[in-house]
C-alpha cells in the first residue's frame, strides 16, 4: 500500500487557487483459463502522482508515473502553470466554489496480495469443477481479475484522507450449442470489495450458482427469439441495478445535466411512478457497506448519499464543487478519478432505486403475457434517457408462469416514460459491482435495484 | 524524455543476474498534453507523463508476464519479480512462445514535436464555426490531445525495435436542441500528424454534426419490418470489429465455437466486401509496427472479395490451433470502396434506415445483433423521410455480409480507419 510521502508538498500549494494533491496506484491481477488452457497470467502496477488546481473556474492538471516528494512538487508546479496558461484562453472567471468543510478522513481497509500460484490454483479449482458438471457445454472460460484502488488525497481546502478500493472477481463464462448448431453463451461473476481471501477461501461456496448457470445455458439451449414490440416484463434486479446507473444516474450527473440532459427541466418534477425511489449511496446500505463504499473523494469532498429520485419525484443530481455551487447544493462526494493520471469526472458510486412491498414471485404470477428478464450483458443510455440494455438472460412468461428461455435480445426505452409505467416493485434488492463504467475514464461503481414490473420495447425477429 | 535504450541495456543485465533464459519486453514512455472544452468554453489543461515496462518471462514451457509504470532499478526488478513468480506458477504450456528473430529497426512516426499554439488556434476555429453553422448543436464536451511517445521492444531470439510516434487528436461529445427538445448525444473524433486542414473537415466530423442539427424532432416508429441499413462509416466500423471479433478472432478459434472455423478460401460474404488491416497505409496515421508476440507488423486481408483469407489469430492461438499466424495484432482498418455514391445507394433503398449510432448488446459466437438506432434517419422510397428514436435494428453479422446492397465511393479516413457507407439488406428494423 501506499505510505504518506507526499504531504509535506502541500506547502507548495499556492494562495488564491484551491488545490488536491494526489498519490494514487492500481494494481491488476489477471489470470484466464479458456477451455483450461492459461491463455493470461499477468500482474500490474500503476503509480503516480496528480495535482489538479481551480483558478476562476479553469483547471490545471498534471500527473507523473513517479512517487516521491520531488514529483509531487513537479506536479504541483506543473498543474499551476497550466491553470494559467488556459486562464489565457478560456475567459472563465467565476468565484472558487466553498470550502466542503476540512478534516482528515481515516483509511477504510487494507489491500492484502495473493500470490499468483494461488490465484491459478482457484482458476484450475474452479475449472474442474465445470468441466466435470458441465457435461453439455461446448466451451468455458474462467477468469481472475483483480484491479485495486489506493489513494492518498490532500486538498488546500477541503478533507485529506487515504483510501482503498480493494475489488476481485471470478468469471466463469459457458458455451452451449443449440438444436439448429448456434452458439448460446452466459457467464456469472462472483467476488466484490475486499481481497482475494475475503471471496475465494473456500471456491465450494460458488458450485451452487454455477450449477444454476449451467441449468439456465441448458435452458437457453433450447431458446426463442423474443417478439419483438411493445410489452410487459419483470425487470430482475440485475437489470433494475442497470436501469438505475444507465438510464437514470448519467441523465442527473451534473456535468451531463449542464449539457442539456432530460434532468434538466425536470428537477423536482414526476419523473417514474410513485413506487420509485433512488439514491447514489456513497459508503453504507441499509446498515451495512455498500458494494463498492466511497468515502472520500479526488476533490476532497467526504462522501454522503446523493438522493436521485423520491418517489417518483426527481430530488437532485450528483456533482461536483464547482458544479454544486452552480446549482446552489453541497457536493456529496462524487467528483472520482481512476488512474493516478485522470482527472476527477462526476461519477456514481452505489447507485440504487430501493425495494418496495412485492415478492417476485407474486409479480410474475401477476403477468398474462411478458417476459421475465433477469440479466444483461451490457447497457447505454443518453441525454435524453433513451437507454439500450443486452439480455442475455430471461423467459417468457405465459399466464403468471415461466415458460421457454429466451435468446439474446435488447430492450430499450426512454426512462422518464418507462418508469413511469412501473406498478409493482419488489421487496429486495440485488447488486452488482463487477463492471466499469465508461466516461473519458473506466471507474469502479456498484449499482442495485429491485424486480420491477413495467412496459419496455423488447427487440426480436 | 529519458533515455530508454541505455534503460534497455540496464534490464537486460538485471534480467541476466536473474538468469532469466527467454523473455520479451517493452519499455515505453509517454507524453500527453491535452485541451479540454466543456460547453464551448476552455476549462482543463492536462499533462500526463508516463511510462510503461511489460515483461514476459519463460521458464522452459512456462510463462508468466508482469507490466508497471516504475522504470526505477527498483521498478525493473519488481516486475522481474512478479514476471517470475508467475511463470513458476504457470503450467507447462509450449504453445505460449515469441516471434522469430525479426532483426533490427526504428520506426518513426507522425508528428513528434506539437505546435501547442496552432493547436488551440485549430480548436477555437472549429467551435467558431460549430457556433456559427450549427447554432443548435451543443459541444458539450471536446478534447484535444497531442500525445508522443518512444518504445524500445526487444526479445532474445534477436529482435529489437525503436518506435518514435506523436499525434493530435481531437474528440466530441455534443447534441443540439431547440428549446427544451434535446437530441441524443453523439461522438465523433479523429486523429491527424498534422494541423493542415480545419477540424470540421477532418474525419466524418461535419456529417455527424448537420445529422444531429437535424435530429431534433425524432419519430417513434411503430411496427416492424425488414428493410435495408445504411451502415456509416463509423457503424461500418464497428460492425466488421464485431464480425472479425466473434467470427475468426483467436479466441471463438480457439474454443471451436466460430461459425468460420472451417472457412477459409470459401465465399463467406459479398465479392464487394475486401476488409484488411493496413499499418502501412498512408491514411493511418500511426499504424503498428511490431505486434503484440514480437513479429515485425504486417498488411493482411482478412476478407477478399468476400472470400474468408486467414482467421486472425496471435501467436498463442497458431500454435494451439495449428493455423497460421496473422503478424497483425492492431485494428488499422481498411476496407475497400464501391463504385456507387452513398446519395445513390440512398436513392435506391424502397425501406430502411441510415445507421449513424448503435447502442446494442455485445453480440455473441452466433453474429446475432439487437440494438437500437442512434443518430439514424428513416429512408422510404429513396428519400430521407425523418429521424427515428426508438427503433431497434435486428440481424446477424455473418448475415448482413452475404447481402449487401452497395458500398460507397466515398470512404471516411479518420486516422486509424478507411472505411465507406456499406448497405446491407435483411435487417429487421422494429418501433414502438
Amino acid at each position: 500500500m501506499l505510505q504518506d510521502i507526499i504531504g509535506s508538498q502541500t506547502a507548495l500549494f499556492a494562495d488564491g487557487v484551491q488545490t488536491v494533491l494526489r498519490g494514487h496506484e492500481n494494481r491488476n491481477r489477471r489470470v484466464v483459463l479458456l477451455k483450461g488452457n492459461l491463455v493470461q497470467n499477468s500482474r500490474s502496477e500503476a503509480r503516480g502522482i496528480s495535482a489538479r488546481v481551480n483558478r476562476n473556474g479553469t483547471f490545471g492538471f498534471a500527473s507523473i508515473a513517479e512517487y516521491s516528494p520531488d514529483a509531487a512538487a513537479q506536479v504541483i508546479r506543473a498543474a499551476t502553470e497550466n491553470a494559467a496558461f488556459l486562464a489565457r484562453h478560456s475567459g472563465r472567471d467565476l468565484p472558487l466554489p466553498p470550502s466542503p468543510g476540512r478534516g482528515v478522513v481515516p483509511l477504510n481497509a487494507r489491500i492484502a496480495d495473493t500470490e499468483q500460484k494461488a490465484i491459478i490454483e482457484l482458476c484450475q479449482t474452479v475449472d474442474r469443477y465445470v468441466e466435470a458438471h458441465c457435461p453439455e457445454i461446448t466451451s468455458r472460460t474462467v477468469v481472475y481479475t483483480e484491479d485495486s484502488q489506493d489513494r492518498i488525497v490532500y486538498a488546500s481546502d477541503a478533507f485529506s484522507g487515504h483510501l482503498v478500493t480493494p475489488r476481485c472477481y471470478v468469471y466463469v463464462m459457458l458455451s452451449a450449442e443449440s438444436k439448429a448448431g448456434v452458439p448460446v453463451e452466459l457467464f456469472k461473476a462472483f467476488g466484490g470489495f475486499g481481497s482475494f481471501a475475503d471471496h475465494f477461501a473456500d471456491p465450494e461456496k460458488m458450485y451452487p450458482e454455477i450449477d444454476k448457470l449451467y441449468q439456465r445455458l441448458m435452458d437457453k439451449r433450447e431458446g426463442v427469439y423474443a417478439e419483438a414490440g411493445y410489452k410487459t416484463v419483470i425487470l430482475g434486479g440485475m437489470m433494475g441495478g442497470m436501469l438505475a446507473h444507465e438510464a437514470v444516474g448519467h441523465t442527473v450527473e451534473a456535468d451531463l445535466v449542464l449539457g442539456g440532459s432530460v434532468a434538466g427541466p425536470s428537477l423536482n418534477k414526476r419523473v417514474a411512478s410513485d413506487l420509485v425511489t433512488m439514491v447514489d449511496f456513497a459508503h453504507t446500505y441499509d446498515g451495512k457497506p455498500a458494494p463498492l463504499p466511497v468515502y472520500l473523494d479526488d476533490e476532497g469532498t467526504r462522501a454522503e448519499d446523493a438522493e436521485l429520485i423520491r418517489d417518483g419525484i426527481l430530488t437532485g443530481y450528483m456533482n461536483d464543487r464547482e458544479s454544486a455551487q452552480r446549482f446552489g447544493v453541497a457536493p456529496k462526494g462524487n467528483a472520482r478519478a481512476w488512474t493516478f493520471s485522470d482527472e476527477p469526472l462526476i461519477r456514481m458510486r452505489n447507485t440504487c432505486i430501493l425495494p418496495g412491498r412485492s415478492t417476485v414471485e407474486e409479480m410474475i404470477a401477476s403477468v398474462d403475457d411478458g417476459y421475465y428478464l433477469i440479466d444483461s450483458g451490457n447497457g447505454q443510455a443518453d441525454l435524453t434517457g433513451e437507454f439500450m440494455f443486452g439480455v442475455t438472460c430471461g423467459y417468457e412468461i405465459k399466464h403468471g408462469k415461466l415458460g421457454r428461455a429466451l435468446l439474446d435480445t435488447t430492450v430499450t426505452g426512454v426512462a422518464f416514460d418507462m418508469l413511469r409505467t412501473v406498478d409493482m416493485v419488489s421487496d429486495e434488492v440485488q447488486w452488482s459491482s463487477s463492471g466499469f463504467c465508461g466516461k473519458k475514464q473506466p471507474m469502479a461503481v456498484g449499482m442495485g435495484g429491485p424486480h420491477m414490473r413495467c412496459k419496455i420495447t423488447i427487440g426480436g425477429r | 524524455m529519458r533515455e530508454i535504450r541505455a534503460l534497455a541495456d540496464r534490464f537486460d543485465t538485471l534480467l541476466a543476474d536473474a538468469k532469466a533464459e527467454k523473455y520479451t519486453y517493452t519499455l515505453s514512455e509517454s507524453e500527453k498534453q491535452e485541451l479540454n472544452v466543456e460547453n464551448g468554453g476552455f476549462k482543463l489543461m492536462r499533462t500526463v507523463f508516463n511510462n510503461n515496462g511489460s515483461l514476459k518471462i519463460f521458464d522452459g514451457a512456462r510463462m508468466g508476464a508482469a507490466d508497471g509504470n516504475d522504470l526505477t532499478e527498483e521498478g525493473l526488478a519488481k516486475l522481474i519479480a512478479d514476471a517470475s513468480a508467475a511463470a513458476a506458477s504457470s503450467p507447462e504450456d509450449p504453445c505460449h512462445d515469441i516471434a522469430p528473430d525479426q532483426g533490427r529497426d526504428v520506426f518513426r512516426q507522425g508528428v513528434y514535436e506539437p505546435d501547442l499554439d496552432g493547436f488551440v488556434a485549430r480548436i477555437r476555429e472549429f467551435l467558431d464555426t460549430v457556433a456559427r453553422d450549427y447554432p443548435k448543436v451543443n459541444i458539450m464536451a471536446a478534447i484535444g490531445s497531442f500525445d508522443r511517445w518512444h518504445w524500445f521492444s526487444r526479445n532474445t531470439n534477436g529482435t529489437e525495435f525503436e518506435g518514435f510516434g506523436g499525434q493530435y487528436g481531437f474528440s466530441i461529445e455534443f447534441s443540439a436542441s431547440d428549446g427544451e427538445r434535446t437530441t441524443g448525444l453523439d461522438y465523433t473524433g479523429f486523429s491527424a500528424k498534422d494541423l493542415d486542414r480545419p477540424f470540421i473537415e477532418m474525419g466524418d466530423v461535419r456529417r455527424h454534426l448537420e445529422d444531429i442539427q437535424n435530429s431534433i424532432a425524432p419519430e417513434t416508429l411503430t411496427g416492424k419490418f425488414e428493410g435495408t441499413v445504411v451502415l456509416t462509416p463509423g457503424c461500418a466500423a464497428e460492425f466488421l470489429y464485431m464480425l472479425l471479433s466473434n467470427y475468426i478472432g483467436s479466441g471463438v478459434v480457439m474454443e471451436g465455437t466460430s461459425l468460420w472455423l472451417d472457412k477459409v478460401g470459401q465465399q463467406v460474404a459479398d465479392e464487394r466486401l475486401t476488409v484488411s488491416l493496413k499499418p502501412y497505409d498512408e491514411r493511418i496515421v500511426n499504424g503498428e509496427r511490431g505486434t503484440g508476440d514480437g513479429f515485425r507488423s504486417e498488411d493482411v486481408t482478412l476478407i477478399g472479395k468476400g472470400v474468408l483469407k486467414t482467421h486472425w489469430l496471435n501467436l498463442y492461438a497458431a500454435n494451439k490451433t495449428g493455423r497460421p499466424v496473422v503478424k497483425n495484432t492492431g485494428f488499422d482498418l481498411v476496407v475497400d470502396p464501391g463504385d456507387t455514391p452513398c446519395a445513390d445507394i440512398i436513392a435506391s433503398v424502397d425501406k430502411g434506415l441510415i445507421l449513424g449510432g448503435f447502442s446494442g448488446g455485445e453480440p455473441g459466437t452466433n453474429g446475432e445483433f439487437s440494438g437500437v438506432a442512434k443518430n439514424s434517419f428513416l429512408v422510404e422510397n429513396g428519400k430521407v423521410k425523418c429521424a427515428v428514436t426508438e427503433t431497434m435494428v435486428n440481424g446477424n453479422l455473418g448475415e448482413i455480409v452475404k447481402h449487401i446492397r452497395a458500398i460507397s465511393k466515398e470512404v471516411c479516413a479518420d486516422g486509424s480507419s478507411v472505411v465507406p457507407y456499406i448497405a446491407v439488406d435483411g435487417v429487421v428494423i422494429s418501433g414502438k
